[in-house]
């Protein structure tokens, strides 16, 4: 694969400090973006790439303070547009490696449209999205992932919008590597970062983050270890959907619709469970779980949705020009000048 | 109600004031430094008059939903910075072929690009020149005090729905977050009529309406750009406003518009202090702008300064209207900073030279 570099082993060992550009990170206290900032330095190692071969391209919000962080290329766009203009940077340069650090606000809401054209290419582009459902940097209006009735600075009487979900939103347009992970799970942040890098194609990873300025706690009973097992069902290639204290729940699937068994029961057993399988090409069971977070009392899914592979946009638009210049040449400038349309004035 | 006086945020001002004149709907996005606006009315209006509050998913959505409610007749006004009003510029130039009376309100910050959410003026050009294509113009206020923040919202809709066209309040960040008094007026009714021209669906006794800006045919469009001429005319021999403030006397007047033209009237007093007879000219409307009026000061004056939060914008109108009469200096500050009225004081010395700067010695 000429056109991909994400195969090629890095000659140099890197740690986390070489992707730390040392710069003051100004976030405000406490924000889940440290977090997330910290395991992507970690798993850029892993990343199969050269630092210099990297660009973390962003648009505009709290996340979008990134690229100044990572001692990588970077790109601090336009407000939703950093897909767009990622597409841009990767079509142009298809042997780097290209990240998308994004938000709810800046990806789904005014970036929505870039989003699900970059997802429906199939552009080789990396877009981490964190997702705190709240707008932080204009200081706490509703975002597109706010939940329903949520009491924002905007919404004083509690929103009427219905919120988008990330994962359905990603599979539905066609990306095929779509995750979530957490910021306080940071060695699961890590796994999924790392598989993300090795994927060619759109990979979406929705991170739970916690704003603890306009929104503390929206996911602390996913995040906190006394609620985490009962609210939080890991995702695993080939595993069966488990989840609980001590594992003692699981999802079946009745026909099309999921019911939670208790597997202590006496009447269940694991293998009863739904096994999921990332590499499925039809995303009907992919929509199933994504649908968990809109049910109430239903897990929420954490880890790899959906991992499989198709062309990409990139990576066939090359093949497609070195197709042409093998058929037909490399041109000439009298070639062009005196090709069709063109005629002697006389 | 009665009239109230109230100390107020200048965009906290605005937005009552788009409450109190009956405005029936406002669609904005959050950008700083005018988010509260959106945050004002999202308390305020529901409760107070039905006036519908929409937080859209972009600017791009904002000024359409205002295309929608306003071509349906309704009072209907957005509001952004900088460059969420970038984004609003292909449908500013629809809703003016189209039309279509509507309020804008643009709390300026530094540009170009992300910029700073600093206080800047550096969108004159974009306002007053045609911030999207075609030949269209677009009637710009420029308050300078939170009192004028309310009065040009109950001006604008009026010259809105007047002339159907769309207008824009040009502020800036400074005016938007700072507290003022303000003498807010009573409550106005909402808006029961419809309007003939309204896309609002055919009844029995009316014809129906289409909204449409487009012409394949090159002499209907002209014939349509015509009548859009004819109204920029009218506008422009109706409605110029302006303030010249100590100018009679005036052997240098400084040309400035919104809080820069409050900075410069200090300038001007320190200037008198040293026995420099300074005069301060505001155009209050940017378009039109008051070509002639300023034509008439440069007869009895010296020179110009013009003072600017850009690059040097006005100034070329400030140009065009002198008309080489009288040299138009020029000061600036950009990227969010604004100039105080010692740093005009001592750019107007320097740029004029003037004789009395000897007396009162080097400036600071």
């Amino acid at each position: 694969m000429a056109n991909n570099i994400n195969t090629v082993e890095t000659e140099v060992k890197y740690t986390a400090k070489d992707f730390s550009s040392g710069i003051d990170v100004k976030w405000c206290p406490g924000c889940g973006d440290y977090s997330i900032l910290a395991q992507v330095q970690r798993s850029s190692p892993d990343f199969g790439a050269k630092k210099e071969d990297i660009v973390w391209v962003s648009g505009i919000g709290c996340s979008s303070r990134f690229p100044y962080y990572m001692n990588t290329y970077g790109f601090h766009g336009i407000h939703g547009r950093a897909a767009a203009i990622a597409t841009g940077v990767k079509l142009a340069n298809p042997k780097l490696q290209v990240w998308v650090a994004t938000g709810d606000g800046d990806m789904l809401s005014i970036g929505g449209n870039h989003f699900i054209h970059a997802c429906r290419k199939n552009i080789d582009l990396k877009i981490v999205m964190f997702n705190n459902r709240i707008y932080g940097l204009t200081k706490g209006q509703y975002s597109p992932t706010s939940e329903k009735g949520k009491v924002t600075k905007s919404s004083p009487y509690g929103t009427v919008d219905w919120p988008f979900n990330a994962i359905k939103l990603a599979t539905g347009s066609g990306a095929t590597f779509v995750a979530r992970s957490m910021d306080r799970d940071p060695k699961h942040l890590q796994e999924i970062l790392s598989r993300a890098a090795k994927h060619k194609g759109v990979t979406f990873i929705e991170v739970l983050q916690n704003c603890p300025i306009f929104n503390d706690g929206a996911f602390f009973n996913l995040t906190e270890k006394e609620t985490r097992a009962d609210n939080v069902v890991y995702l695993e290639h080939a595993k069966p959907l488990v989840f609980g204290e001590k594992q003692n729940k699981g999802i079946k699937l009745d026909g099309l619709n999921p019911i939670i068994i208790d597997l202590e029961d006496g009447k269940h057993s694991v293998n009863d469970c739904l096994v999921h399988d990332e590499t499925d090409d039809n995303p009907t069971r992919i929509f199933l779980m994504a649908r968990f977070t809109d049910i109430p009392g239903y897990p929420t899914p954490v880890g790899v949705f959906r991992n499989y592979s198709k062309q990409t946009y990139d990576g066939d638009y090359v093949q497609q020009i070195e197709g042409l210049k093998q058929k037909m040449g490399v041109g000439t400038y009298d070639a062009l000048m005196f090709s069709e349309n063109t005629w002697e004035v006389k | 109600m009665k009239k109230e006086l109230r100390l107020m945020k200048g965009n906290e001002a605005l937005a009552e004031a788009a409450i109190l004149y009956g405005c029936d709907a406002y669609f904005g996005y959050p950008i700083t430094p005018q988010s509260e606006i959106l945050e004002y009315l999202s308390n305020e209006a529901a409760k107070r008059t039905g006036m519908v509050i929409l937080q859209a998913e972009s600017e791009i959505a904002s000024i359409n939903m205002v295309y929608g409610a306003a071509g349906t007749g309704k009072r209907v006004m957005t509001s952004s910075s900088s460059p969420g009003m970038s984004l609003m510029q292909e449908g500013i130039s629809y809703i003016a072929c189209g039309e279509i009376p509507c309020v804008l309100v643009n709390v300026q910050r530094g540009g170009p690009g992300l910029g700073t959410i600093q206080p800047g003026q550096a969108d004159y050009f974009q306002s007053v020149k045609g911030g999207g294509h075609g030949d269209y113009k677009l009637v710009t206020y420029a308050p300078s005090t939170v009192q004028e923040m309310v009065d040009f919202v109950f001006d604008g809709f009026d010259l809105a729905f007047k002339y159907r066209t769309p207008v824009m309040i040009l502020t800036d960040g400074a005016l938007g977050q700072m507290m003022e008094k303000v003498l807010l007026p009573e409550q106005r009714p909402r808006k029961t009529e419809y309007e003939p021209w309204g896309s609002t669906g055919k009844t029995p006794d009316r014809e129906r309406n289409i909204i449409y800006t487009l012409s394949l045919q090159p002499d209907v469009m002209e014939k349509w750009n015509e009548r859009l001429q004819k109204k920029y005319r009218s506008i422009e021999a109706n409605e110029i406003r302006f303030e010249a403030i100590d100018c009679e006397d005036a052997d240098y007047v400084l040309v400035a518009y919104g809080l820069v033209a409050r900075i410069c009237q200090k300038a001007a007093h320190i200037a008198r202090d040293h026995g420099i007879k300074v005069g301060v000219f505001r155009p209050i409307t940017l378009y039109p702008f008051p070509y002639e009026q300023l034509n008439k000061v440069a007869d009895n004056v010296k020179a110009f300064m013009t003072v600017e939060m850009n690059a040097g914008q006005m100034l070329e109108d400030v140009k065009l209207a002198v008309n080489g009469k009288k040299s138009v200096e020029f000061y600036g500050r950009m990227g969010g900073m604004i100039p105080s009225p010692e740093d005009i004081f001592a750019k107007l010395e320097e740029k004029l030279n003037h004789p009395v700067s000897k007396l009162v010695g080097e400036l600071a």
